[in-house]
């Protein structure tokens, strides 16, 4: 909002601001601030153009006012929130329904409480690679080629 | 609460990488295998498959640790409470020794 106001602020253009004054005042803002100006009529013309300032102001103010408030005076009833909710939540069962591979996804037996130290220790020793490999068990002499190993210990 | 996860990661030898993954998301990572949702995917259907084999000794749990050995490095796997633990460890290959 701070910004908001000193980007006005460096606009002073005298006249801009005096046109939006004149323009018709819809908003609550505008008509309380007639009305003030009904009060001051017949004060000296300099304390008038303070008022004008200040009246423009107000009025750019209140045309850059979004009235949110308005939004809620076509609210629901209670019951239609009831309604809402119910649909939402139909809609939601019906969903889950679907998903029922994603929600079940098998459990992870746990292989070790000490993850870090496991995956630290000492890798499959090269012989037994090589011996694998040999065997023709792995095409591990592939540019690509890999070998899987499941280690107990 | 992921440093915790990681600290130990980051201490393994030779480490170019590693994945922490939980419900198939990607919780942590880093170098090589920084957001490799792709090897992420990949291990756990490995992780998957290897736990659903019947080893004849019926070991408890079956393995420790799941390793792909590539030419250079290594992929490490494990799981703990629910979560794939990988690292990627690089290797020398030792030339056999000439008697």
């Amino acid at each position: 909002m701070g910004c908001c106001y000193s980007s006005e602020a460096e606009a002073s253009d005298q006249e801009e601001e005096t046109k939006r004054l004149l323009e018709p005042a819809a908003s609550p803002p505008n008509k309380v601030l007639n009305g003030a100006e009904q009060s001051y009529h017949n004060l000296p013309s300099a304390r008038t153009d303070e008022q004008a300032m200040l009246s423009s102001i107000l009025a750019k103010t209140a045309i850059n006012i979004i009235d949110v408030s308005a939004a809620d005076s076509q609210g629901m009833e209670q019951h239609e929130y009831m309604d809402r909710a119910r649909q939402y939540s139909t809609r939601l069962a019906m969903l889950s329904n679907n998903l029922t591979h994603w929600k079940k996804l098998p459990l992870l037996p746990s292989l070790t409480n000490q993850p870090h130290q496991v995956l630290a220790s000492d890798p499959v020793p090269f012989a037994d690679l090589q011996q694998v490999s040999r065997a023709g068990l792995s095409p591990c002499g592939a540019p690509q080629g890999h070998i899987l190993i499941l280690e107990e210990q | 609460m992921t440093a915790a996860l990681t600290q130990g990661l980051e201490r393994v030898p030779a480490q170019a990488g590693y994945l922490v993954i939980s419900d198939g998301a990607v919780l942590a990572s880093s170098g090589d295998l920084e957001n490799d949702e792709h090897t992420a995917t990949v291990l756990q259907g490995l992780v998957a498959t290897a736990l659903g084999l019947r080893l004849p000794l019926g070991h408890e749990p079956p393995f420790r640790r799941l390793s792909v050995v590539f030419g250079e490095h290594s992929l490490l796997v494990t799981v703990s409470g629910q979560k794939l633990f990988v690292v990627k460890r690089h290797h020398h290959v030792q030339e056999p020794v000439a008697v």
